[in-house]
């Protein structure tokens, strides 16, 4: 029964195809490219695929290629206007190599500052820690 | 008399009453039940959250000067994706 | 089922979705399917600083199993309907609120 309803979803995803998109994966990574294919579990295939590290105003690239990507690893997939990515104020665009150790210790941080909140929650108020792999996004 | 056979009878005789979630990441809800499935999905109305926030966890690595703080918000109408369920308790029945 | 009716019944209409990591965004709700994956059109983003990947879409789509929290229009909810068809135990098939 479940089979004769529609894939309403993932069928809007029609028009997405061929557009540049903005994939969101579980671990936080950015990636931008080209969406070519996809189904119903949001498997998805990129190309030009490349990866966007953010620190303060600058971005960065990383170029990657062609993608699948399994679906349960997206968070979220966005469609880029084109038009307004490019009238972002004070935005511009670094070397990888320049921003990414930057963007490691942002990542650091974060998961320092996270594990030492679940770990204190643990020990006073008894909430569970996540575990190591899941909603670590 | 209703009774109770099976674990999601116990949340379909707290329809429609104040039942407490408690939710995976450090979080808690009361609200009024209306809806559940059986991935123990919820849509509550007049939802108080209770979010757990450590603060003076910014110094890396951080000091003993770390504390649980309770912060609350509401919400009017909310849907509770299943998968981040705890526990769900009835309301107290004397 | 029940629950997809009751999003499918929220079409066009304004929903904020709260992820599991910790991003909110408000739309317009375009779509949704039986995974309760959504489609958001005309999106804003809480605390857009934070994410500044985020300033260029305008629309999204997002998996079902990453959301945390939907907030609903309380006021496009009935929750009368909402208690009897989960009492019943089964999809509101019927019901002339399904549309």
């Amino acid at each position: 029964m479940d089979s004769l309803i529609p894939f309403t979803t993932s069928g809007s995803l029609v028009d997405c195809v061929d557009r540049k998109m903005l994939v969101v994966l579980r671990d936080g990574r950015k990636l931008h490219g080209v969406l070519r294919s996809y189904d119903q579990f949001a498997n998805l295939v990129l190309e030009d695929t490349v990866e966007r590290i953010y620190h303060g105003n600058a971005f960065a690239e990383n170029w990657h290629g062609l993608f699948l990507i399994r679906g349960e690893n997206v968070v979220l997939l966005g469609e880029i206007d084109l038009d307004l990515e490019d009238e972002i104020p004070q935005r511009r665009q670094v070397e990888y190599a320049a921003l990414e150790p930057y963007h490691k210790n942002d990542v650091e941080v974060k998961k320092q500052r996270e594990e030492a909140k679940a770990q204190i929650l643990y020990e006073q108020k008894g909430f569970c820690k996540e575990g190591g792999e899941g909603d670590g996004y | 008399m209703e009774t109770i056979q099976e674990p999601f009878d116990l949340i379909r005789l707290s329809l429609s009453e104040r039942v407490f979630v408690k939710l995976r990441g450090d979080r808690e809800l009361t609200g009024i039940l209306h809806a559940y499935d059986g991935h123990m999905n919820l849509i509550m109305s007049d939802v108080v959250e209770t979010i757990m926030l450590v603060e003076g966890v910014d110094a890396v690595p951080p000091g003993p000067g770390a504390t649980v703080k309770v912060a609350t918000r509401k919400m009017d109408m909310l849907f509770v994706r299943g998968d981040g369920v705890i526990l769900v308790s009835p309301p107290s029945r004397t | 089922m029940l629950i997809f009716s009751v999003f499918k019944t929220l079409t066009d209409q304004q929903v904020t979705v709260e992820l599991k990591n910790d991003l909110s965004i408000t739309g317009v709700l375009k779509s949704v399917d039986q995974f309760l994956n959504i489609r958001l059109d005309s999106i804003k983003v809480l605390d857009e600083a934070r994410h500044p990947h985020m300033m260029a879409v305008k629309n999204c789509f997002i998996r079902g199993s990453v959301v945390r929290y939907v907030q609903l229009p309380s006021e496009h909810v009935d929750t009368q309907l909402l208690e009897d068809a989960t009492r019943r135990g089964s999809s509101p098939r019927s019901h002339p609120f399904i549309g």
